[in-house]
Formats: C-alpha cells, sequence, structure tokens
C-alpha cells in the first residue's frame, strides 16, 4: 500500500518533466494548431520527417513555397517562414486563407496520389 | 476507401444536389399548374398580406390555436425544425467542404453547439415515433411509410454524430453519412417531406381564404 502510494507520488511529480521532455522533442507530431484563435478540431497529424521520406517528396517547397508576381519561384523555398506568416484568415485573391492553405496543400496532392488521409477524422484524429 | 468517399462526395453529390433542386422546382410548378387548371378562381383571392399574415403566425411558436392546444408537441416541432436547418448549413465541416470546392464560405456554428443541435434533431425523430407507436389517434393515420421517411431523415444526423466523435470505423461511417444526407436531400421533392415545398402555399392559401373570403383568422 505504503509503496503504490510512493510510486504515485513519483509519478505525479515526474509527469510535468515527461510532458516537458515529450514537447522538446525534435520531430514534428502534428501540425500546431495554436496560431487558429478557437481552434475546433484536434491538431492534424504529421509526421514531417517521416511523411515526407514515405511520400516520396524530394523538393522542401512542394509546401514551403515562395511566390514572386503570383508565379511559383522554382528553386526557392520558405521553410523558415511559417504558413501563417502569410496566409492570413481570409483569402486574399489567388492566396487562400490559412486552413484553406493547409487543406489544399495536404489534400490537394493525397486526391491526386489516391493516397493519404482526405476525410477531416483522418488527420484530425480524436 | 479513397476512390469510395471521392465518388459518394463527388458525382454522386452533384446527382443527389440536382435531384433535390430539380424535383422542388418540379413539384412546385406542377402544383401550381394543377391549381391553374383545376381551380383557377383561387388566383383571384390570393393576397400578399393575409398569406404573410398566416406564414408569420404559423412560423411562431404558440402564435396559432393549434400550437396553444398541443404545447409539447409544438415545442418540439420548432425545436426538431430549427436544428435541422441550422446545424447542417452552418455546421464547420460543411462550410470548409464548400469553401474547397466552390470559394464561398459563410458563418459557422462551434462544433460543440453543432453537436447538440444534432443530438436535439435525433430527439426530435424519438419523439415522433413514440408518439406514432403510442397514440391511438395518431396511430390511426400512420402507414409503415411514416416510419421509413424517419428513418432517411434521422440517418444523416446519427452519422453525423457517429463520424464527429470518429466512433465505430470513422471512415466507413463517414461514408454512410454522405450517402445517408444524399438519401434525405432527394428524398424531399419526392415523399412527404416535400410538406418543405408544399407548406409556405398552403398557408398562403388557407390564409387568404380566410382573410378575403371568411373575413375571419386561420390561426
Ligand atoms: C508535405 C509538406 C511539407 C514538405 C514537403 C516539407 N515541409 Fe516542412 N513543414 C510543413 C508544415 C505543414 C510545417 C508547419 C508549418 C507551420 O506550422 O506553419 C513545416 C514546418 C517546417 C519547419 C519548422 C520547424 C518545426 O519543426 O516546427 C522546418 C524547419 C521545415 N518544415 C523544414 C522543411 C525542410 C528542410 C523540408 C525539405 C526537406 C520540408 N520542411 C518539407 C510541411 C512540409
Ligand atoms: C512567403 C509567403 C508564403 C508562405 C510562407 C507560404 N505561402 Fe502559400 N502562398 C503564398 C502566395 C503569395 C500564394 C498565392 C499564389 C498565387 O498568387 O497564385 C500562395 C498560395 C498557396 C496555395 C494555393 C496555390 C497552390 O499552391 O496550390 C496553397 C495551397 C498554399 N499557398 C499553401 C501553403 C502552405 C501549406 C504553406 C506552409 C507550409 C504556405 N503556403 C506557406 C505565399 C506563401
Ligand atoms: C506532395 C504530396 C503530398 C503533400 C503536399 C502532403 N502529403 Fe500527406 N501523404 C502523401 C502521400 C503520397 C501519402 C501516402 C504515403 C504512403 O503511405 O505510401 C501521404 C500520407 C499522409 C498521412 C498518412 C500517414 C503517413 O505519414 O504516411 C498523413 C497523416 C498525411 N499524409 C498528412 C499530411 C498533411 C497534414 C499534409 C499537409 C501539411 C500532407 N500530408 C501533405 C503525399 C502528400
Ligand atoms: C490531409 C489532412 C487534413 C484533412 C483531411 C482535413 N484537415 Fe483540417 N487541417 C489540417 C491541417 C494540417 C490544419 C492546420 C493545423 C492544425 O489544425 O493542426 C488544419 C486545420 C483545420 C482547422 C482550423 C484549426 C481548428 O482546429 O479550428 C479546421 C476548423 C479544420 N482543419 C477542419 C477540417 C474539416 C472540417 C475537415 C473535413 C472536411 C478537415 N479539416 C480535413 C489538415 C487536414
Ligand atoms: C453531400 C452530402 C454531405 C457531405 C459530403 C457531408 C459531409 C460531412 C462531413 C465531412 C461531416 C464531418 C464529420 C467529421 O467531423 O468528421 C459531416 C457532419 C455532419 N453532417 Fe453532413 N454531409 C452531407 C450531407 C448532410 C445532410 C443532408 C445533413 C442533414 C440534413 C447532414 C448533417 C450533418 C450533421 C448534423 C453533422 C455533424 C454531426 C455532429 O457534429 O454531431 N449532412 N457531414
Ligand atoms: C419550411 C420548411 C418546413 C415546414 C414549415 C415544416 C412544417 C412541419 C409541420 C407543421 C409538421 C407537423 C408537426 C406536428 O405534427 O405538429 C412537420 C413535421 C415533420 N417534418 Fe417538417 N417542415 C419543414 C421542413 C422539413 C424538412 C426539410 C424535413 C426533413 C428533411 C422535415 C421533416 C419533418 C418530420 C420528420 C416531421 C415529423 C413527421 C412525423 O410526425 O412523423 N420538415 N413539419
Amino acid at each position: 500500500m505504503k509503496k503504490g502510494m510512493t510510486i504515485i507520488a513519483c509519478a505525479f511529480f515526474l509527469l510535468p518533466f515527461m510532458l516537458l521532455s515529450v514537447h522538446s522533442q525534435e520531430d514534428m507530431e502534428s501540425v500546431d494548431r495554436s496560431v487558429f484563435d478557437n481552434p475546433q478540431r484536434p491538431a492534424a497529424v504529421f509526421k514531417h520527417e517521416a511523411h515526407n521520406e514515405t511520400a516520396g517528396i524530394e523538393e522542401c517547397n512542394e509546401c514551403h513555397h515562395v511566390y514572386e508576381d503570383g508565379k511559383l519561384v522554382e528553386d526557392e523555398s520558405s521553410e523558415d517562414q511559417r504558413c501563417a506568416d502569410c496566409h492570413g484568415p481570409e483569402d486574399q485573391g489567388n492566396q487562400p486563407s490559412l486552413v484553406k492553405a493547409f487543406h489544399v496543400n495536404c489534400k490537394g496532392c493525397h486526391k491526386k496520389q489516391k493516397k493519404g488521409p482526405i476525410m477531416c477524422g483522418e488527420c484530425h484524429v480524436r | 476507401m479513397h476512390d469510395l468517399y471521392q465518388f459518394v462526395s463527388g458525382p454522386l453529390a452533384w446527382v443527389a444536389f440536382i435531384l433535390f433542386v430539380g424535383g422542388s422546382l418540379y413539384r412546385m410548378i406542377a402544383m401550381l399548374v394543377e391549381v391553374k387548371k383545376k381551380e383557377p378562381f383561387i388566383f383571384t383571392y390570393m393576397s400578399l398580406k393575409y398569406s404573410l399574415r398566416s406564414i408569420v403566425h404559423w412560423m411562431t411558436p404558440f402564435a396559432t390555436y393549434n400550437w396553444r392546444r398541443k404545447p409539447v408537441l409544438t415545442v418540439v416541432t420548432f425545436a426538431f425544425h430549427i436544428c435541422l436547418f441550422v446545424s447542417p448549413i452552418f455546421l464547420l465541416a460543411h462550410v470548409t467542404l464548400w469553401d474547397e470546392s466552390w470559394d464561398i464560405s459563410w458563418w459557422t456554428l462551434p462544433d460543440g453547439v453543432a453537436d447538440v443541435m444534432t443530438l436535439i434533431v435525433i430527439a426530435g425523430c424519438v419523439f415522433f415515433l413514440l408518439r406514432r407507436l403510442t397514440q391511438p389517434e395518431v396511430q390511426f393515420v400512420t402507414f409503415p411509410s411514416d416510419y421509413f421517411i424517419l428513418a432517411i431523415v434521422a440517418a444523416p444526423f446519427v452519422t453525423g454524430f457517429l463520424a464527429y466523435h470518429q466512433w465505430f470505423g470513422y471512415p466507413m461511417v463517414m461514408v454512410l453519412h454522405v450517402l445517408a444526407g444524399e438519401v434525405m436531400l432527394v428524398a424531399i421533392p419526392f415523399t412527404r417531406l416535400s410538406h418543405m415545398i408544399y407548406s409556405p402555399f398552403t398557408r398562403a392559401y388557407m390564409g387568404s381564404e380566410f382573410g378575403v373570403i371568411r373575413k375571419s383568422k386561420d390561426f
């Protein structure tokens, strides 16, 4: 009994540290949704490195793109910026709103390749 | 599942919306043509004022004698119909799909609120079912098709609810939801659910007849 209590107490104190260490891990597990004011869905599953490896995506600018005068710039990429730095809450001409940018980017490719999730709950897993 | 979902949410959705809109227009026009042929004198006393007076009264809870006579049924009927229209039209997931396909979007409900409204619709269906099973005066005018229609209406809400919570095999439930929604849309013009199309005309006619001819109220 006493031993059990000790273990529970230890676990209780260690928990914050365990959570912290998970959080600071390098590998992205899901797309950060803190840029949305009042998120309605669970964060979308996206294991950055593993995803791009299994999907066989070579170019970073498949997603981290750069546009100049409405034209896609071939050999430049924008992984130093977040999607939210350019994509606002509303559509601006050809530039989709942030949610739509994610959805069109992710779902668009999955539909085209007939591989990868396309239904809400397959990405926003509860 | 990839191909199946693409099919039911793509080409099949087109078919469903075309049948829903086209079928509704057809039923409306066919009805007006019928009236014109059989009872053209009705048009001579149709009145916008009395039509709207009747429609507004019947759209307001407890504003008619009939609504006051059965308070529980009235509350359920209004809660049911309001949630039935508001939850799918202002659902975040539906608007997201419209936005992605057509670049149109509008205000949406928080998911939690939509979820509760979905439950209200389901509860309404259960209420109507129990009413048909237990009230002798309703039992008397109930046909098997009435149960079938209740099931058609409940299905998109039950499957939508399960899909939202990702219970019981998400991708399959999602496909079933889209199918159930399409069946319901198509059923509106072609079953008793067409009361959506006819009810404004019925009220306009009753309002005008009572207002203009009988100089009284139909509520
Ligand atoms: C399939 C799309 C996709 C591809 C391909 C891709 N990324 Fe990303 N990357 C993302 C998304 C989405 C984010 C999250 C952006 C945000 O939150 O605004 C991200 C974030 C990042 C970040 C931010 C740091 C972090 O982990 O939070 C870095 C750095 C990065 N990517 C580097 C790269 C590099 C280098 C490549 C090419 C080898 C690459 N990415 C290819 C989608 C992609
Ligand atoms: C440096 C600014 C910038 C960043 C960072 C950026 N975008 Fe864009 N994006 C644009 C601009 C500008 C357009 C409009 C292109 C046009 O005019 O057609 C655009 C268009 C798009 C489009 C629609 C056209 C297409 O390529 O299919 C999608 C989808 C998109 N962005 C997704 C993303 C995603 C996802 C990220 C983050 C991984 C991201 N963008 C990061 C500037 C940016
Ligand atoms: C350029 C194409 C492309 C883009 C862009 C893309 N994906 Fe994928 N994704 C794939 C392919 C291909 C697969 C299937 C990989 C396999 O299983 O063979 C996949 C699979 C997945 C899976 C299943 C698990 C896995 O990692 O294999 C998830 C989750 C996923 N993608 C999320 C995303 C998200 C979120 C985005 C947007 C930030 C995104 N994808 C953008 C091509 C893409
Ligand atoms: C291919 C993966 C994918 C699919 C499928 C997908 N989303 Fe997303 N969604 C994302 C990503 C990535 C983001 C941005 C970051 C995040 O929220 O984790 C996002 C963000 C959102 C947001 C804004 C953030 C929030 O939580 O409020 C909403 C709302 C949303 N998605 C709803 C939906 C709905 C509804 C569907 C189905 C119609 C859907 N998504 C399907 C990947 C996906
Ligand atoms: C073309 C047909 C349709 C499509 C493609 C569609 C798609 C969707 C999607 C993607 C969701 C979200 C599921 C999730 O969160 O994972 C959803 C939920 C829902 N749908 Fe539909 N739908 C369709 C028709 C309908 C119809 C006709 C109705 C009702 C009249 C309806 C009512 C609902 C409800 C009530 C929910 C949410 C349930 C909840 O949050 O508890 N849908 N639908
Ligand atoms: C303008 C639109 C509509 C109006 C004015 C309307 C009106 C009504 C009225 C007055 C009732 C009778 C309630 C009672 O017994 O007191 C009713 C019942 C019902 N309505 Fe509607 N309705 C509309 C649209 C719809 C739609 C779009 C659907 C579903 C797709 C629907 C489904 C039902 C159902 C399932 C019942 C219960 C039937 C039963 O008793 O079994 N209605 N409606």
